[in-house]
């Protein structure tokens, strides 16, 4: 071990065992004089890293992932060869021995479908979308479309799992957990990395390990907001307990720690007792951050009628932007329900109206109140669906299986070059045609437009030197601006 | 520690210790290879110039002497005295960036100064390298003379007194001490009483009498438990996509028992390597193999079953590194290791010990039964009752076999019927015609069979008019007919055509799926021309199957009759391929629980879902049987005269007059028929009495083992070379003698040999002792793991633990009795500055109580815990609507009454939304093998602590009983209340303090007295109404501090 990793890692079990930043807020609280110096000096740095690598472009990323994998092939990327072959087999010169999932693998025969909605051209780009999403028509000028993405995996678990740790084994930090261990909070008052997760759309199950923090230190997990109940787990205060109580028991706490301090001289004590402040804090801030009343009628008619409903993506979209505002450095949305093995044409339709108004306003929003420049939004899912008919091509009817070899995912804001489409597809929209981008480039990407060299944010475990795009991955530089 | 202060360290051990004096009289100041040179080699030099050949730049390798020395074209990299003539030193110190190393393109940082400076003495001194200090054998150590009884403490005491201390720090109080023991052993505090008696007791025996006390409580197999399923990656589901329920709380059972009853560390381990090894092995000993199946399994549908079942067994071969090595195998799974001397190749030698046993792939969605291999988890009465039925069967087989009925046959033969007739025919299809999507039953009208799909009707086989045509995504289905199980003989018969041979495809079924339904039911499947039948519980591991030697030709009509007898055995089906009987190979013959659902599939036809069906084949005269058929039926039935010449032969041939004498009776004769009856019905016996028995995965080796092979990048589809189960070349070889199979590979790994097994097991004791192993990377004793801070103390203790029968008690009591342990936490004034993160153990470290103590204390306190012994996990209380983002939105069905109060091991263990105070608290991921846990401190945990009702409702009942038991003052009370939070009296200033929060919190009580009674109701257990509600509310909020103390949640 070298001495840097020395320090590093030194650095890092204080602030484990203390906490990130919590000088700031406990000043204001007139608990300074609890703090020790040794307290105060592992709280100074937020993140592990001593600097940033690169100008950061973004301050703060909202992920809005799809889960169960949206159909590309009835969204963003246009096929009209498919509807001229609809029905045909799919090639074996197109396939080209493309391992298939069990689902579809043993159909006798692999029909190609052709998109039953209309596309049209959009923004200065002239980006192909459907008819499905007339509202992310109206600011595809704002979007970077990626019509190149592809994985290795052909299977929920292991691709989300890829998508959103960099691994497709369960057992390694989450994106948000990285940037909470590189970059720190910037708001002590609520989570360095925050889930929403839109209500009663599961289909394909989500997993805590998707925003764990793997092994880095737990207080790099995610945390979920929920709609229901207590925002975060815990929140508040017993029934029957007051907040004068509460605020009384926490100050007697701190007097007899007080006199333990004095008694046994670890700085642990008040690391500790610095937690509880906090926690007290958050009973405020997070409902605070979860209270849309202060939203003006405007606001709330810009991102739909779904929004009065808590919970849904269109809610969750304006929270996620009351959170940017707030600084949390990596708010992480999921929509799931995306998983059309059949009944294609009916489900998407319900989940394009979920999320399109939604994506609008926060792109929208974000950019009038001048967010978008350093907010990083991104949309898409764990893998595409594939050209052909997952069963048989009925009247009007046609399911999608899993396809790893090309799925669409946009990105906007922090410097993503706006109104842009990049890669393509071959004719069968089976196989990337040209510009490939896997899912480490697109975290490589995500982790440099906040400043991080993908390759230099590590943390040792079990000897090895982990990073989040394992060994590979590189920045989209054609996407930057 | 800075970068400085670590190398003064270094270089001030250097010259203290030495692992192996090789060279006893050198001057101490010698640097040594292992402690000082090797760390900046490895993290700086090998992943580029070290042990992984394919990956080495320049051909260049600094991890051997020969290959640092070797002269090159360019010089020699290390010349041994003359550091200014060696290359590394001058590419290490260059300016030149094409020249720098490490070359600043690799992200490794620079040598420091005094790196250099280390790696130049080190030259000078003539560049001795040494084995890697973990993979050297135990050392026989004499423990130095110190002034302590104990050999630990000798051991501590030279490390301290070297370092410049004066000694140990003083001794911890009695109560400090008590409640550290009582945490570390038991995970639970002391009681008031234990604390009394133990400050009564002033003799000089009265810590050993606790620590005998705490290491006989049952309790302490609780708390040994709750840290090996850890490592265990226990958990109460499978992990991925649907992370459906596994029971296998019986495994952890085993685990507390194996504890509690001191089993040697050596079978603990053996037990579970290879307890289905052993020689006729217990029960307990086959189910310790649960161990290596408690990894994830994955219920996905649609997933490659093959890049699953490499991941089984890759996670197999990690814990077993982690676990029992301390080498992070896991690192060759792809290449070679670029730090320790593990090959790829040598990863797949040990991945082939764990693969031979028949299972899954992709674990069952339509029957969530345990995959297979497993075992039942029968009672001992069920047994001996099993064994009962076993012989009975058998008896009955035998009676059966020997009724010959003959002069009844005799008198059948004279009067024989003169057409063949084939009773027990239950439905029978012609595929005449199709109308209204119905095919017509000409048994029984109201049982038609269904097209599905649109199946085409084309030419049958000649005089047999029309037949069915599959897809292979289309066919047939016969709703209520064919549900058998597996006590029932049946019998099935149909012609059938398909173009050309495919791998595989399905002709007729009763199964919801293959992989999807672990193939349960029965099939007859034409595997590349091969005619194959087979009835099944769980695929791979319970089922029988047999499969025609013969292949039928392609695009030509076959007659093809299955047979079964209802015995569960292989022999018992027979294939007959156009009326005569197939020599079949048997392909599974282990069928151990029925071939039903509950809710029964249609029998098919044709197509199965997410199966290749029978793709362009075609299928005429199907009839369905509930007998088991005979020969000359078989015949009869495809079209064959054998039946019709031997009715109306005059002259019958021995071998007709056999046939007839078996269809006699198995049709006629009453004797036969009354006996096979009875046979059947203790068969179904024994199948109703094995249905309802739970089961659990164990390992159960294959008779030969399964190809193994390297795996180029760790891709499941990428064999390479071959490999057979092999021990790493850098650890002792595998003796000739030994068997290649895991019962060898434990009893290598137990072997006095082995370097890594004790020292690894006493580190880990040492780290759940102290918080910290000897060696802190506990999970990693390879080069880049962190050197030991008492390696002769660590040899000492895994020696002794070796010699002393791997007694687990006895190495714990030996630690805990050591005046190292029994040091006061506090730091000392030399320790603060010296040892500030207390390598030298120049005080006792203090840390955070684990998630499971957290709660356990909690509920011991409060007098809430449920005192029980093992059984199934239990669901305490949790926020509403955790489980829905997990597939199917399944139910939390919380439980009730004294299971909410249950040890924390004992908390269900959902993998893909565990237990949120549990994670939040610290506890381990169970998805995969963890040893070291993590410490944090986060708000969270005080919303849990102050927030969760299970911390209210037990603050609440601790309040309670302070009103009850802890005296009749307030002041006694609040006094009382300390004393169990923290195991000492406060002090007069603790104790004002608690009574103003007291009269503070009775004063807000009073005011809202509403607000008391709602903090009142908070949980399940109910109030005592008697009590005063405020005063109880403000204890409770007392109780809540206390609870909260530094002290009170952390162990020092």
């Amino acid at each position: 071990m070298s001495g840097r990793s020395m320090t590093r890692l030194n650095r890092r079990s204080m602030l484990a065992r203390s906490v990130t930043g919590v000088a700031g807020s406990l000043a204001s609280l007139g608990f300074m004089h609890l703090l020790s110096q040794d307290a105060l000096a592992a709280t100074e740095s937020k993140g592990v890293l001593d600097q940033l690598h690169f100008p950061a472009h973004a301050k703060r990323v909202i992920y809005l992932f799809m889960s169960g994998g949206p159909s590309q092939l009835d969204l963003f990327d246009h096929k009209p060869l498919l509807n001229q072959k609809n029905g045909e087999d799919l090639p074996e010169s197109v396939r080209m021995g493309q391992r298939l999932t069990g689902m579809s693998g043993n159909q006798s025969r692999l029909p190609l479908v052709g998109s039953p909605f209309k596309f049209s051209q959009q923004g200065p780009s002239g980006a192909w979308i459907s008819e499905l999403l007339p509202w992310t028509s109206k600011i595809a000028g704002e979007l970077c479309f990626i019509r190149s993405v592809h994985t290795e995996h052909i299977n929920h678990d292991p691709a989300i799992t890829f998508c959103q740790t960099g691994h497709h084994l369960a057992g390694r930090p989450s994106i948000g957990a990285w940037l909470s261990y590189g970059l720190g909070s910037a708001n002590e008052n609520l989570p360095t990395f925050v889930v929403l997760i839109s209500k009663d759309r599961i289909d394909q199950p989500l997993y805590s390990r998707l925003w764990g923090n793997g092994f880095l230190p737990s207080m790099h997990q995610g945390v979920q907001f929920r709609n229901a109940g207590d925002p975060v787990l815990y929140l508040h205060n017993p029934p029957g307990v007051s907040s004068r109580s509460r605020r009384s028991m926490l100050d007697r706490l701190a007097e007899l720690e007080e006199m333990r301090f004095v008694e046994e001289g670890d700085p642990e004590i008040k690391a500790r007792l610095a937690q509880y402040e906090m926690a007290y804090r958050m009973q405020t801030s997070v409902p605070e951050v979860m209270d849309l009343a202060g939203e003006s009628t405007e606001t709330l008619e810009l991102y739909g009628e779904d929004v009065k409903t808590p919970g849904t993506f269109a809610a969750n979209c304006l929270l996620a932007r009351r959170m940017a505002e707030r600084n949390v450095r990596f708010i992480q949305l999921y929509h799931p329900g995306w998983d059309h093995h059949g009944g294609l044409p009916g489900r998407i339709k319900q989940l394009t109206k979920d999320v399109d108004q939604g994506c609008y306003a926060l792109i929208t929003d974000l950019k009038r109140r001048g967010l978008l420049d350093d907010t990083l939004v991104i949309w898409g899912g764990e893998f595409g669906r594939t050209n052909y008919c997952q069963g048989k091509i009925t009247p009007g009817d046609f399911g999608r299986d899993h396809h790893p070899r090309c799925f669409t995912v946009w990105m906007a804001g922090a410097g993503i070059k706006p109104g842009f489409v990049y890669g393509s597809t071959d004719d069968f929209g089976y196989s990337v045609a040209e510009n490939p981008v896997d899912v480490h480039d697109l975290q490589a990407t995500i982790m440099e437009r906040l400043g991080i060299d993908h390759e230099r944010l590590t943390y040792r475990h079990q000897g090895r030197d982990y990073r989040l795009t394992d060994v590979s991955g590189k920045v989209i530089r054609d996407v930057i601006t | 520690m800075t970068r400085r202060h670590r190398f003064q360290w270094m270089i001030i051990l250097a010259s203290i210790l030495c692992i192996v004096p090789a060279k006893g009289n050198e001057p101490a100041k010698k640097l040594s290879f292992n402690r000082d040179i090797r760390p900046i080699l490895s993290d700086r030099c090998y992943a580029c110039h070290g042990f992984d050949e394919k990956k080495r730049e320049a051909m260049l390798s600094l991890d051997t002497f020969e290959g640092a020395t070797a002269v090159r074209d360019s010089g020699v990299a290390i010349e041994p005295g003359k550091p200014d003539s060696s290359l590394v030193i001058e590419r290490v110190l260059s300016n030149d960036p094409e020249l720098k190393m490490p070359p600043p393109s690799s992200n490794k940082h620079p040598l420091s100064s005094d790196e250099v400076n280390l790696l130049r003495r080190w030259i000078a001194e003539g560049a001795e390298y040494q084995k890697h200090w973990s993979f050297l054998p135990i050392a026989s150590v004499t423990p130095p003379r110190e002034s302590a009884s104990q050999p630990i403490d000798r051991f501590v005491l030279s490390s301290l007194r070297e370092q410049g201390a004066a000694g140990f720090s003083d001794r911890a109080t009695k109560e400090r001490v008590l409640r550290r023991v009582t945490f570390d052993l038991t995970g639970l505090p002391p009681t008031i009483a234990e604390l009394d008696a133990y400050l009564a007791d002033e003799s000089p025996q009265a810590f050993e009498r606790v620590v005998d006390r705490l290491l006989s409580s049952p309790s302490y197999g609780e708390r040994m438990a709750s840290e090996w399923l850890d490592a265990a990656r226990f958990a109460d589901t499978h992990g991925y996509q649907m992370d459906r329920e596994r029971r296998v709380w019986s495994y952890r059972d085993w685990v507390i028992r194996s504890f509690n009853d001191n089993l040697p560390y050596s079978d603990f381990v053996k037990w579970q390597l290879a307890g289905d090894l052993l020689p006729h092995p217990t029960k307990d000993q086959r189910l310790a193999t649960a161990f290596n199946r408690l990894h994830n399994q994955n219920e996905e549908g649609g997933i490659v079953e093959e890049e699953f079942r490499v991941a089984y067994v890759v996670d197999r071969v990690t814990t077993f590194g982690t676990v029992f090595l301390g080498l992070t195998l896991e690192c060759s799974r792809c290449h070679d290791h670029k730090y320790d001397p593990i090959t790829a190749k040598e990863f797949y030698s040990l991945f082939a010990f764990f693969q031979n046993i028949s299972e899954p792939g992709q674990t069952s969605y339509f029957t969530p039964d345990m995959p297979t291999p497993a075992m039942l988890l029968s009672s001992d009465k069920q047994d001996a009752e099993i064994v009962q039925l076993d012989q009975e069967i058998a008896a009955k087989e035998i009676v059966l076999s020997k009724i010959t009925d003959d002069q009844a046959f005799n008198d059948w033969l004279t009067k024989r019927p003169s057409a063949p007739e084939i009773p027990g025919k239950v439905a029978e299809f012609k595929f005449e015609t199709i109308a209204g999507n119905k095919l017509v039953n000409e048994v029984d009208a109201k049982r038609a069979g269904n097209c599905v799909e649109g199946p085409e009707l084309v030419e049958g086989p000649a005089g047999h008019g029309k037949a069915g045509k599959s897809s292979g995504d289309n066919g047939f289905d016969f709703p209520g007919l064919g549900h058998f199980h597996r006590a029932q003989p049946f019998s099935f018969s149909l012609w059938i055509k398909q173009p050309e041979w495919s791998k595989r495809a399905v002709v007729l079924h009763h199964s919801k799926a293959p992989a999807d339904a672990a193939s349960r039911g029965y099939d007859l499947l034409l595997e590349e021309g091969h005619v194959s039948f087979g009835l099944y519980y769980m695929w791979p591991g319970s089922a029988i199957k047999i499969r025609t030697k013969e292949r039928i030709a392609a695009n030509q009509w076959t007659h093809v009759v299955g047979t079964y007898d209802g015995s569960s055995k292989a022999s018992g089906m027979a294939l007959f391929l156009n009326g005569e009987k197939s020599e079949v190979e048997v392909i599974r013959d282990n069928l151990t629980k029925d071939i039903t659902y509950g809710d029964e599939p249609n029998l098919a036809i044709g197509y199965r879902f997410r199966d290749n069906g029978f793709k362009d084949g075609a299928v005429d005269g199907f009839a369905l049987f509930d007998r088991k058929l005979t020969p000359l039926e078989a015949a009869h039935l495809a079209d064959r005269h054998d039946f019709i010449e031997a009715l109306e032969s005059q002259n019958l041939s021995t071998e007709q007059r056999e046939k007839l004498h078996e269809y006699f009776l198995a049709t006629v004769s009453g004797a036969w028929k009354k006996s096979e009856h009875e046979l059947s019905e203790l068969r179904d016996k024994k199948r109703r009495l094995l249905a309802p028995i739970p089961e659990i995965m164990v390992m159960e080796e294959l008779p030969s083992p399964k190809p193994a092979h390297l795996l180029v990048r760790g891709n499941y589809d990428q064999p390479s070379d071959e490999v057979t189960a092999d021990t790493p070349k850098a650890l002792p070889p595998l003796s000739a003698d030994t068997p290649r199979n895991r019962l060898g590979l434990a009893d290598w790994l137990l072997s006095p040999d082995n370097p890594l097994m004790a020292r690894v097991t006493v580190n880990r004791y040492w780290q759940m002792l102290f918080g910290k192993g000897i060696v802190e990377t506990s999970d990693n004793f390879g080069m880049q793991g962190s050197p030991p801070s008492h390696p002769e103390l660590l040899d000492w203790l895994a020696k002794d633990f070796v010699e002393h029968g791997w007694d687990v008690k006895r190495l714990l009591k030996q630690i805990v009795m050591s005046d190292t342990y029994q040091q006061d936490s506090k730091a000392s004034d030399w320790g603060r500055e010296h040892d500030a993160d207390n390598r030298w153990l120049s005080h006792a470290p203090s840390r955070i109580l684990t998630a499971e103590m957290m709660r356990d204390q909690s509920l011991a306190l409060s007098g809430l815990l449920t005192v029980k012994i093992g059984g199934p996990s239990v669901k305490p209380y949790q926020p509403d609507g955790l489980w829905s983002i997990a597939m199917g939105n399944p139910n939390y069905a919380q439980s009730h009454g004294p299971d909410l109060y249950r040890r924390s091991l004992y908390t269900y263990w959902k993998k893909t939304v565990p237990p949120p105070s549990m994670m939040t608290l610290d506890a381990a991921d169970r998805s995969y093998c963890t040893v070291r846990r993590q410490s944090t401190n986060t708000p969270l945990q005080s919303l849990v602590l102050l927030n969760d009702p299970q911390f209210v409702e037990a603050a609440r009942a601790m309040a309670e009983r302070s009103l009850k038991e802890g005296g009749k003052t307030t002041q006694e009370r609040l006094e009382w209340l300390f004393r169990c939070g923290t195991s000492r009296q406060p002090g007069e200033k603790e104790l004002a303090t608690l009574l103003a929060t007291f009269e503070e919190q009775q004063k807000l009580f009073a005011d809202n007295p509403e607000s008391a009674k709602q903090l009142l109701k908070v949980g399940e257990r109910g109030v005592d109404e008697k009590l005063d509600a405020t005063e109880l509310a403000a204890l409770t909020a007392v109780t809540q501090m206390i609870l909260n103390l530094d002290e009170a949640v952390r162990r020092r």
